[in-house]
């Protein structure tokens, strides 16, 4: 899907600023991401790409500015309504995976459609549906200690789509897999978002991961330095 | 072992650490100390309690080598002349003593019952004591000293100053002439009363205070509560003329001393045959500890839970300790620190917690002991003999064991933690996303539980061990149940995974649920230990309702059947074990006479020593008893003889406690020494009697006047003509007899039922603190829990769960660990129950009790502790849903 950052945004990030005490991490930050689109935020250590990351997801909240997810203003939402618009617009993939280790493959994935109340049966067929995407129909049954790095995250991306959300937020998908099993989870990633047309915000050091992406954003000491 | 690691770690990571959360700290440290304490408290109380066994006769006389007593009731006087011939010229100097209790008098407005200060008299030829101290061998026989304390009382002046004829003496000679008089403690002073009100018998005495007591300075403290007369006095108020309890026997200091000792015996042995029994008061301090010896040691245990209870919070502390810090020691790792030098460094911040929490344990323990002395002291008096003690010493010894105390129990917390804290893996391999540890597999082990449970069952089946003194203790019952308990723990883990199986419904339909459920089919250790220390709880709070339930139900049942009169009367003095007060037979007569009353029956009860080792030894109308009262039997007797004055003089009842301590079966005979020599009594029966542990022989009354040369009569029970009114007659009985306690037949059954629940107070509350102190471990084992997994709420977060959602799966997973727990708890309690009442209490007491569960009770105990674990669990959920998201970079 080309960019069309034109069309309604489906996320918008204005003018955000964010201090960690008298340190400045994010100054003046401003882009939008439309659907479909696939953005990477790229930068050195310490350039605020996580503290931005986790601006989008709410996990944080910034000191000035705002940012609003298909119009929603993430910023000024309480702990409900935040949840409330993560479990129905957002899907996260971090580095290390973070499967819940007590539940199978299959049950990881079913839990977002769980938390939107999605019907048992239909969610069996989107969790089927969804492993045999990421080729994992015969490990559906097993425990997060059981599958290899690249299977994890596979479940990982399957986990953060299942519930068909507008915006992906992913830091460092790849940063602890090895090359292969790297170039494999981006290819999936661009196959997915293309297929369901949801916008994809990627973190990365990784130029690998930067070239599957219509735009790359580049921060430096918190703030844009291009393709803002 | 790499010391200046060792010494890094300490500096700077333990105490940066304790410094960083001093809060924390000191409530480590508050409650390991608390532990200690309440196990020094006990112990120096017991201790107290024990050492507090003197012969009142010490604080006058220094020790006697030798003491002189009838095997029971009291000795003529006669003997006195008859000793002092045999003895010849020896310097040995005679002592006869007199020694009786009396309650303070009841005031107007003051309920009838037990719990007023008992006091010893103890009646001493003063004249004679005087001529002991001018041979200066003890000082403090003088009553001679100046009581510049309190010298408006100052009449006790005697001694060798009245030989002297001073103006100390006239006092003296003035006040022994008055009649009976009384010198009191020092313990009174400033507030030393004129006149004391006692109840001696059944009559109501008003004593004049004639001075304080001396003391001298190596002389054992005057008890507060011991009074001293003249011999002759005490014998005219206690009906004792020409009778002694006992005669005392001091031996000159000389260098002979030894040699004269072993003839003095030989002496005092020959001559006495079976009408006495020679003693000395280190044999009688010997025995008064035997005799307390189980109950100290049931004591003991108590405390050792309060430790236990404080050692697993300080293990859920360290716990949660090394979860916090588990970066901070992967980081350690991986720069080169090696497991045993972080596993020393943690043992060791466990081991300073340990000594500073006993310090203060210690401490604690010595202020709380101060407290406890008195309830031990209460209830020696009330069960075994008359303690005196009011305050407990520490010494070296006691500290020591305190802060080894203190220090085992915080290593062996520390442990588990430490090696925990020693496997950590380095940092580049810190594994992410993985499953908490399930615990060692013994932990797991299924079989290893199973095993233990029928290691109890094996445990249960042996019989006590036998303590000096017929003293029995149920070693093996506390091993099954020690085995029970960590089986049954063991065992409710596997409770963990059934439940969330047979849960998973809702699991598919509330996410929160999934989450939660997912984490009980493979339990952690935590989840493990936490169900196993709250099934402890509950089993043994559940299991101790169990024992008192139905030792309610027995007591009521005994009660129905064995008290039927309509009144019973007693002297007012009688308040316990320790005390000794008798109606005498002209009043017990009157008493009978009364136009009102239908039957009378008199019970008089002496206490005996049986092969050394204490009993009682009771009579009664037997014929009386026969027809008019419900013996509750646990052997009925078939010698229809023994209803029959004439035809039951070698026969005897015993109760079940008798039986149990002294071995003995229905037609064993026992050979009772009596003043009049030997009696030779066959067991014709066996009675339940839950009122004395000791045990009792009983006897027809007529026999027992005539070996005791004694008529007096313990209490009286009174059957009314029908249409009386037994709380008139009460009344008009108490304007008679000031000094008698008379209880109608509810008052009595109440008072029973009364002191029978508060006897199980202090269990109670020991029960309910363990139970607490679980539901607090299980919500620490939460927070370790939720702690480790906070990668996995910053995800779940992610994913759009709400604070209350998570809170929701927190709650859930303390409900069915608190569920299980329950569901364990209650079984284990019923097997406890069963063993408490069948086995400990049997072997302990030797008192057959019926089986009651209080459905009520088990009830309100499972909802209180699922409703309060699910409320905790709750609350540490809200508090984790806040805990801040991971930082990756």
């Amino acid at each position: 899907m080309a960019s069309d950052s034109a069309a309604t945004p489906v996320l918008n990030v204005s003018a955000v600023v964010k201090n960690y005490g008298a340190r400045r991490v994010l100054d003046d930050v401003s882009f939008t991401v439309g659907p479909g689109e696939r953005v990477a935020l790229t930068g050195p250590s310490g350039s605020g790409k996580t503290t931005l990351l986790n601006c989008l997801g709410g996990v944080d909240r910034p000191d000035a500015g705002s940012i609003s997810v298909r119009g929603t203003p993430v910023h000024t939402l309480d702990s409900v309504a935040l949840a409330r618009l993560r479990r129905l617009e957002i899907g996260t993939i971090f580095q290390f995976f973070h499967l819940l280790p007590t539940l199978t493959a299959a049950e990881n994935i079913e839990l977002p459609l769980q938390l939107i109340n999605v019907p048992a049966p239909e969610r069996a067929a989107r969790v089927a549906s969804a492993l045999d995407r990421v080729g994992l129909t015969p490990r559906a049954a097993a425990l997060p200690g059981q599958l290899s790095g690249g299977e994890q995250q596979r479940v990982a991306i399957a986990r953060a789509l299942v519930h068909r959300p507008g915006l992906i937020l992913a830091d460092e998908p790849t940063g602890n897999l090895d090359s292969a099993n790297g170039a494999n989870i981006l290819a999936l990633l661009r196959e997915l978002s293309d297929e369901t047309g949801t916008a994809l915000v990627l973190v990365t050091h990784s130029e690998d991961a930067a070239a599957i992406c219509h735009r790359r954003i580049n921060l430096r000491d918190g703030r844009i330095v291009s393709g803002g | 072992m790499n010391v200046p690691v060792l010494s890094l770690l300490l500096r700077r990571f333990s105490l940066r650490h304790a410094r960083l959360a001093p809060r924390a700290t000191a409530l480590l440290v508050g409650i390991l100390a608390l532990g200690v304490a309440v196990f020094v408290s006990i112990r120096l109380a017991n201790r107290a309690a024990v050492s507090s066994f003197t012969h009142f006769t010490d604080t006058l006389t220094g020790q006697s080598d030798f003491i002189v007593q009838a095997p029971t009731g009291t000795l003529p006087e006669s003997v006195l002349r008859e000793l002092r011939t045999a003895l010849g010229a020896r310097p040995v100097q005679i002592i006869p003593v007199v020694e009786a209790t009396a309650a303070q008098a009841q005031r107007p407005d003051e309920a009838a019952g037990f719990g007023r200060t008992s006091y010893t008299l103890l009646g001493v030829d003063l004249l004679s004591l005087a001529n002991l101290a001018s041979q200066s061998k003890v000082e403090r026989g003088y009553f001679n000293q100046n009581q510049s304390q309190n010298p408006g009382q100052d009449l006790g002046t005697g001694g060798r100053a009245a030989q002297n004829g001073d103006a100390g003496a006239d006092a003296f000679w003035r006040a022994y002439n008055a009649g009976p008089q009384v010198w009191v403690s020092a313990a009174f002073a400033p507030a030393v009363p004129k006149s004391l009100d006692l109840v001696l018998d059944e009559r109501v005495r008003t004593l004049t205070v004639a001075g304080v007591i001396p003391t001298a300075k190596e002389a054992p403290r005057v008890p507060p509560t011991l009074l001293i007369l003249d011999l002759p006095h005490l014998q005219e108020l206690t009906g004792k003329v020409g009778r002694v309890d006992r005669v005392e026997f001091l031996i000159e200091p000389g260098p002979r001393a030894a040699e004269r000792r072993d003839e003095l015996k030989s002496i005092l042995e020959t001559l006495g045959g079976e009408r006495w029994l020679v003693t000395t008061p280190g044999a009688q301090r010997e025995s008064a500890e035997t005799m307390t010896r189980a109950f100290r040691l049931n004591l003991t245990i108590l405390s050792l839970i309060a430790l236990l209870v404080g050692l697993y919070l300080i293990f859920q502390a360290l716990d949660g300790a090394v979860v916090r810090r588990r970066t901070e020691i992967a980081i350690l790792r991986s720069l080169g620190v090696e497991e045993r030098a972080i596993q020393t460094a943690w043992l060791t911040e466990a081991a300073v917690l340990g000594l500073v929490g006993g310090a203060l344990g210690v401490g604690l323990g010595w202020a709380g002991a101060q407290v406890a002395v008195r309830a031990v002291g209460q209830t020696v008096n009330a069960l075994y003999y008359s303690s005196t003690v009011d305050a407990a010493s520490l010494d070296p010894g006691e500290i020591a064991l305190g802060l080894v105390v203190g220090l085992g129990a915080s290593l062996i917390a520390g442990w588990w933690p430490a090696r925990l804290a020693a496997r950590t893996p380095p940092a580049q391999v810190l594994p992410r996303g993985v499953a908490p540890a399930a615990g060692g597999r013994w932990q797991r082990s299924f079989a290893l539980g199973a095993v233990c449970v029928l290691l109890g069952v094996a445990f249960a089946q042996l019989p006590p061990l036998r303590l000096d003194g017929a003293g029995r203790f149920p070693l093996a019952g506390y091993a099954a149940a020690f085995f029970w308990i960590f089986g049954g723990g063991l065992m409710c883990g596997w409770l963990l995974p059934l439940l969330a199986h047979a849960a998973r419904a809702l699991g598919t339909v509330w996410a929160p649920g999934r989450v939660a459920l997912s984490h009980l089919r493979r339990p952690s250790g935590r989840h493990r230990l936490s169900v196993a220390a709250l099934h402890c709880a509950v089993g043994m709070a559940a299991g101790m309702a169990i024992l008192v339930a139905s030792f309610e139900l027995t007591v009521r049942g005994w009660i129905e059947r064995s008290l039927q009169a309509d009144l019973y009367i007693a002297s007012a003095g009688a308040q316990g074990a320790s005390t000794a007060n008798f109606i005498s037979a002209a009043a017990a007569d009157r008493l009978a006479a009364h136009p009102a009353v239908d039957a009378a029956a008199r019970l008089t009860a002496a206490r005996i020593s049986l092969d050394g080792i204490p009993t009682l030894l009771t009579g009664t109308d037997l014929a009386l008893m026969g027809a008019r009262s419900d013996m509750p039997w646990i052997k009925a007797p078939d010698d229809p003889a023994l209803w029959e004055t004439a035809r039951n003089a070698r026969l005897a009842l015993v109760s079940e406690a008798f039986s149990e301590r002294f071995r003995k079966k229905a037609g064993d005979v026992l050979r009772v020494p009596t003043p009049a020599g030997l009696q030779t009594l066959t067991i014709a029966g066996i009675y339940a009697d839950y009122g004395n542990e000791r045990g009792s022989i009983m006897i027809d009354r007529a026999h027992l006047m005539q070996w005791l040369g004694d008529d007096r009569v313990t209490n009286v029970s009174l059957w009314l003509k029908p249409g009386s009114n037994a709380d008139l007659l009460r009344e008009e009985l108490r304007k008679e007899y000031p000094g008698l306690a008379i209880f109608t037949n509810a008052k009595l059954r109440g008072e029973v039922l009364r002191i029978f629940r508060q006897t199980f107070a202090i269990t109670y509350a020991l029960e309910v603190i363990a139970v607490l102190v679980a539901v607090v471990g299980l919500a620490l084992t939460l927070t370790s829990v939720l702690l480790d997994r906070r990668e996995e709420l910053t995800t779940l977060r992610a994913l759009g769960f709400t604070r209350r959602e998570l809170a929701g799966a927190a709650a859930l997973e303390g409900g069915v660990v608190a569920g299980a727990a329950v569901a364990g708890g209650l079984t284990l309690s019923v097997a406890l129950g069963w063993l408490l009442i069948y086995v400990i209490n049997k072997q302990s007491f030797g008192w057959t009790l019926g089986f009651a569960l209080p459905w009520g009770q088990l009830a309100a105990l499972a909802a209180a502790v699922v409703g309060t674990g699910v409320a905790v669990s709750y609350l540490v959920g809200r508090w984790g849903a806040d805990l801040p998201a991971d930082r990756e970079e």
